[in-house]
């Protein structure tokens, strides 16, 4: 497809990043899907892909995917954002091919070595071991290598052009999520050591520093599709990394419940868990507050339009306030505080906090991004909704809330029979397991991953097309 | 020596659901709150019906103390809902209040 309407460098990078996210994503559905037959019906696929490698591309997939996109997002708006073409962009271009290539061969080998002997080779050239970060120790280092490069691009272009508070908030924010994956590196044969710096990454990725750059991105969002008012949408993108930051951070210690880290942890992470959920609430007004008041500002004037440049994109946004609302806030408070965690931990509800969570706070609003691309490729004025798009959009977050409630059905089985009635045993375990209560939540959540992988592949057809429809305003 | 142990106070198997229940209603509730709050001070819902808002804060913060008080949680966990319960119900408030001193700066 050519770029006809794509005027800078930055912007077909981003697409280049959003294609290949897009393929990784349709990866992490076929090996979840491949994981959940695997529940149903142990035996498929036995030695060919075990559970654990399945599992293991499943949630890797999902973390490669998503910073791709959220590379692909900041290369798409900083031209917009800072007046200039992003600096040092063939560096940019180099990175990405680099990058894709590490993640071909990362993935080949997960597929064809699978494991290695228990001493280091392992850990440098097959996989750490350490969940949604297995990348083997090689990858690791061209992974910083890649990031660097990329947080070079953003600092030498926020300095040069016009740095707008969204650009400020993503280069502070962009620097600590670099910074921060460098904790997860180190090794050391103590568990809870291990444990206690790989979660600097994940918590400090997902409720910390990931949280930050969607608020960014949503900003970014309401600006370009309904005209937000910049000061108003960037004062409340402050107010929102205070709150995300303040609460986020030390939020770390609801995983510190159990690791054998000291027990103040406990005390901590109740207590900031507790605050977290407050800026999802307000993420979820901003979002609805600045719509309101743009469309009642349009009817004001006596115009009954839409204020939406672009309404499958706008949806994917509003979805992400709710899907963040939903998965990390209500299904993450659930089982915050320790006196409740000590039963739920480790059972299907962290799994069904996971993949709402996951989903609802950042898949969402990448798959907005998407569409934002296509229309900024396409050069759309006002992009309107395809049925494709309309059924993309119901069947995967139907599907992911389908999943989510097989699994929190599930969990619920673990926590009654394994974990309080029989006390966290062997046999619990195997009892609970063994319910037709949990059977039935793992039947379902294969079903509606289904569901969910069909609207994958409608999304990507609609995404391929829906920038030649007829129907919009050009 | 001894070493201090905190004790977890078991939770009775019936209460489970209740508690799950309970803690998600606290931010459904707590979301119909904010939301209705939100809307009545852009127009979309007339004046009355703030006191629904604060209607469900209250019920907000009644599922919050059933929550804690199934969970057995301590003092100062006890104390840190508390201060959650304060917090939603000046959030809205205060955002509100700078989104229109900015409202007001930009566009008068």
């Amino acid at each position: 497809m050519a770029n006809n309407y794509l005027t800078t460098e930055s912007k077909k990078l981003a697409t280049w990043y959003f294609t290949f996210a897009a393929i990784i994503f349709g990866a992490q559905l076929v090996f979840g899907l491949v994981a959940a037959f695997q529940y149903v019906m142990p035996g498929f696929l036995f030695e060919i892909v075990d559970f654990s490698v399945a599992r293991m591309i499943h949630i890797n997939a999902l973390v490669v995917w998503m910073v791709f996109a959220m590379m692909g997002s900041v290369y798409w708006l900083l031209p917009d954002e800072t007046g200039i073409e992003t600096v040092g962009i063939g560096l940019g271009k180099l990175l990405f091919w680099v990058f894709a290539a590490a993640i071909v061969i990362v993935v080949l080998v997960y597929l064809l070595v699978q494991v290695g002997p228990a001493d280091q080779t392992t850990i440098w050239f097959i996989n750490e071991g350490r969940e949604y970060l297995e990348a083997p120790r090689w990858a690791d280092i061209g992974i910083v290598v890649v990031v660097l490069g990329f947080v070079y691009n953003l600092y030498a272009t926020g300095m040069k052009g016009n740095r707008s508070g969204i650009v400020t908030v993503l280069m502070a924010d962009m620097l600590a999520f670099a910074g921060i994956y460098l904790a997860g590196m180190g090794y050391t044969d103590n568990i809870s050591i291990d444990q206690y710096w790989w979660w600097w990454v994940i918590h400090l990725w997902v409720e910390a520093t990931w949280e930050v750059f969607v608020g960014s991105i949503a900003a970014y969002g309401l600006i370009t599709m309904i005209g937000a008012h910049r000061k108003v949408v960037e004062m409340w993108l402050w107010i929102e990394v205070a709150m995300l930051f303040g609460s986020g951070i030390l939020g770390i210690g609801h995983h510190y419940f159990w690791i054998g880290t000291p027990e103040y942890w406990w005390e901590i992470g109740a207590l900031f868990s507790a605050l977290e959920p407050l800026p999802l609430v307000a993420m979820f007004i901003h979002v609805l507050y600045d719509w309101g008041k743009q469309q009642g500002a349009q009817e004001a004037q006596g115009k009954e339009v839409s204020v939406i440049a672009n309404k499958p994109a706008f949806t994917w946004f509003v979805l992400q306030a709710l899907g963040n609302f939903l998965g990390a806030g209500v299904w993450g408070f659930f089982h915050t505080f320790p006196q409740v965690n000590l039963y739920t931990h480790g059972t299907q509800f962290t799994s069904a906090h996971g993949h709402l969570a996951f989903f609802g706070a950042y898949a969402t609003i990448l798959i907005g991004m998407f569409y934002i691309a296509v229309q900024g490729k396409h050069g759309i004025k006002v992009m309107h909704a395809t049925k494709k798009s309309i059924w993309a959009t119901s069947m995967i977050f139907g599907g992911v809330l389908g999943m989510t409630a097989a699994l929190t059905m599930s969990g619920y089985v673990q926590v009654l029979v394994e974990r309080a009635q029989m006390g966290a045993s062997w046999s619990g375990y195997f009892d609970s397991q063994a319910s037709v209560w949990f059977a039935q939540g793992m039947d379902w959540r294969l079903i509606m991953g289904i569901v969910t992988f069909l609207g994958f592949v409608i999304l990507v057809t609609d995404l391929l097309s829906i920038g030649k429809a007829t129907h919009h305003e050009r | 020596m001894v070493q201090e142990t905190i004790i977890i106070q078991d939770i009775i198997a019936n209460d489970f659901l209740t508690i799950f229940i309970s803690s998600s209603l606290v931010l459904v509730f707590g979301g119909f709150y904010v939301g209705i709050y939100t809307a009545v001070k852009v127009g979309l819902l007339k004046k009355w019906a703030m006191l629904f808002a604060y209607i469900f804060w209250i019920l907000t913060d009644y599922c919050l103390y059933l929550m804690g008080s199934l969970m057995h949680v301590n003092d100062f966990t006890g104390k840190a809902l508390v201060m959650a319960a304060i917090g939603l119900l000046l959030l809205p408030h205060a955002v509100y209040h700078m989104q229109n001193r900015v409202h007001e700066e930009n566009e008068h």
